[in-house]
């Protein structure tokens, strides 16, 4: 039996690295709530005027591609035929509602400033915590991102095959793919950002929406960078999951118990 | 959190010595801290715990502002509007005017396009288009004024009094869509040194007595405009549209062109402009939308 007054000679202690600075952390997860406010406003304000139109339909009036889209699913997916209203199917489903243009620009403008300012604590944070640095792309990542990338795509079918499937090696804290994704996101929300600006202050901003290729213009850059955010969304939320809960506690609590990047290639392997 | 625990390595963790990065842009290595599984727990069980408190709070508060129509379809009954939730609302919309008017500059013209950029405007009445009826006794009511007098002005008055201008702007709808159309007629400029308004003005009421609601009946449309505005020299009473003169469509015979404002303020077939020292009500404000629509 130890005596209890003894020192022990030998502490059992764990080795953490610093992953995310604590206000990238908290924008990071702010961008959750805001993204999805700017997202489901902002369907409900394209609806008001969409930018992908045609020639009115001769018997339903109907113009607007995503109603369209909307009619499509109703008429051909089981379960959805009886559908009260197919032309507003998309509009119920992926925004506030159709008919609700004043209540969407409200949410979308408290949204956007949110968003802006959240865009600037995110960058404070990766100035103080350093974090930007593993950000930049470097001229290797072009290569190594097809690597990573053949490396994702064959994961599954190796596993089911059971034969084994190396990581590519690296040394960095993100690897090419990811660093391409994080680098590009921000500078998409910058983008949002920017074309909105464009969009919502066309005359005193004029030279603004001329940068984007005039007003129309914008509002199709403005549109489109909509879908940066849900294409990188997909893969993100899948590894996050396959890669396991230190991945995710890094986000929430700053740090990882994995120290070394081989630490972090023998998990994912 | 883990920077108070490399300060005080008694604490059960110490911060682990590293090398100074070579170079500015390369990645440097992470820091790293030893400690005590316990206290690693712990710290783990209190950042998940605030985090999901946020996280809650994030969800309930951003939710919590949702339209009715959108709760409704959700299928919650209950009505989750609260006087709180439209003030902080509409305090959001108030900001973002605020900005708008700061952005503003009378010295600041809007782009101008040549014929051959002009795009197709269609009659964007809200209700009915009016009858052309009223045309032959149609008058511009002018109030507020310096001389205390309410004077009528008829369109041949108007026409010939002041010097025409010309412009091709663009007219951006709250909708998203926007027409660049070919405009003439007089500078509301001219119109208040011609008329000059009481001197505590600041603010102008337009108002068109014609406007219909979508069934047809009378909706008497009105709309704020503040003075600084209507100063500007692109800003239009215009009686010409497309080298033609206005047609019923866009607002005969006299429409108000303020390409520096969203369309719903250039008000079609002016009836009335009353000048005031406190912002008047705006047709389109009372029903949700912004009030000053600078863009």
């Amino acid at each position: 039996m130890p005596n209890s007054t003894s020192t022990l000679p030998h502490q059992p202690y764990v080795l953490v690295a610093k992953r995310h600075h604590f206000l990238v952390r908290w924008s990071h997860w702010l961008n959750v709530p805001i993204l999805l406010g700017l997202i489901l406003s902002g369907i409900s304000i394209y609806w008001a005027s969409p930018v992908y139109q045609h020639k009115p339909d001769p018997t339903t009036g109907n113009f607007d591609v995503a109603a369209d889209i909307g009619i499509w699913i109703c008429a051909h997916v089981p379960g959805l035929h009886q559908y009260s209203n197919p032309s507003d199917l998309i509009y119920n489903h992926l925004s506030l509602g159709p008919g609700m243009l004043a209540l969407a620009l409200r949410l979308h403008w408290l949204c956007a400033y949110l968003f802006v300012l959240n865009g600037l604590m995110y960058v404070a944070g990766l100035v103080l915590g350093g974090g930007w640095r593993s950000l930049l792309p470097r001229r290797t990542d072009v290569l190594d991102a097809l690597k990573m990338f053949r490396y994702y795509i064959g994961f599954p079918f190796a596993k089911l095959t059971r034969r084994k499937w190396l990581h590519p090696r690296f040394n960095t804290k993100y690897n090419a793919l990811q660093r391409a994704a994080y680098f590009s996101v921000p500078v998409a929300g910058c983008l949002s950002a920017t074309t909105g600006w464009a969009i919502h202050k066309p005359m005193q901003l004029h030279w603004l929406p001329a940068i984007f290729g005039g007003y129309n213009a914008a509002r199709v850059w403005h549109f489109w960078l909509l879908w940066i955010y849900i294409l990188f969304l997909v893969p993100h939320l899948a590894l996050v999951f396959a890669d396991g809960w230190d991945t995710l506690r890094s986000m929430i609590v700053g740090w990882s118990t994995r120290v070394e990047p081989s630490q972090v290639i023998a998990h994912d392997q | 959190m883990i920077n108070r625990e490399n300060r005080n390595p008694s604490v059960a963790a110490k911060p682990v010595a590293m090398k100074k990065p070579e170079r500015f842009f390369a990645e440097q290595p992470p820091e790293k801290i030893e400690m005590a599984p316990g206290r690693l727990h712990q710290l783990t069980r209190r950042d998940a715990l605030l985090f999901g408190a946020g996280a809650l709070a994030a969800m309930v508060g951003g939710g919590s502002l949702l339209p009715q129509e959108t709760f409704s379809r959700l299928g919650v009954r209950r009505n989750m509007d609260s006087p709180g939730k439209e003030w902080f609302l509409n305090q959001a919309l108030r900001i973002d005017d605020d900005v708008a008017e700061a952005l503003y500059s009378g010295n600041r013209r809007v782009p101008t396009y040549t014929k051959s950029q002009i795009t197709p405007l269609k009659n964007n009445y809200n209700g009915a288009t009016p009858d052309s009826g009223y045309i032959s006794a149609w008058n511009l009511t002018l109030g507020g004024l310096a001389s205390g007098l309410s004077i009528s002005l008829d369109i041949r008055h108007l026409a010939t009094r002041f010097s025409v201008h010309e412009q091709i702007t663009r007219l951006v709808c709250v909708e998203g869509w926007s027409a660049v159309a070919w405009w003439a007629g007089l500078r509301f400029d001219d119109l208040l040194r011609g008329y000059p308004p009481m001197s505590q003005a600041k603010w102008a009421r337009v108002e068109s007595s014609v406007n219909l609601d979508a069934s047809g009946n009378p909706d008497p449309y009105f709309m704020s405009l503040d003075l600084a505005t209507a100063r500007h020299p692109q800003t239009l009473l215009a009686t010409h549209f497309n080298g033609q003169p206005l047609t019923v469509d866009h607002g005969a015979p006299l429409r108000l062109l303020v390409p520096v404002k969203l369309g719903l303020k250039n008000v079609k077939a002016i009836t009335g402009i009353t000048y005031l020292a406190d912002e008047p009500k705006d047709y389109w404000a009372e029903r949700g939308y912004s009030r000053y629509d600078g863009i």
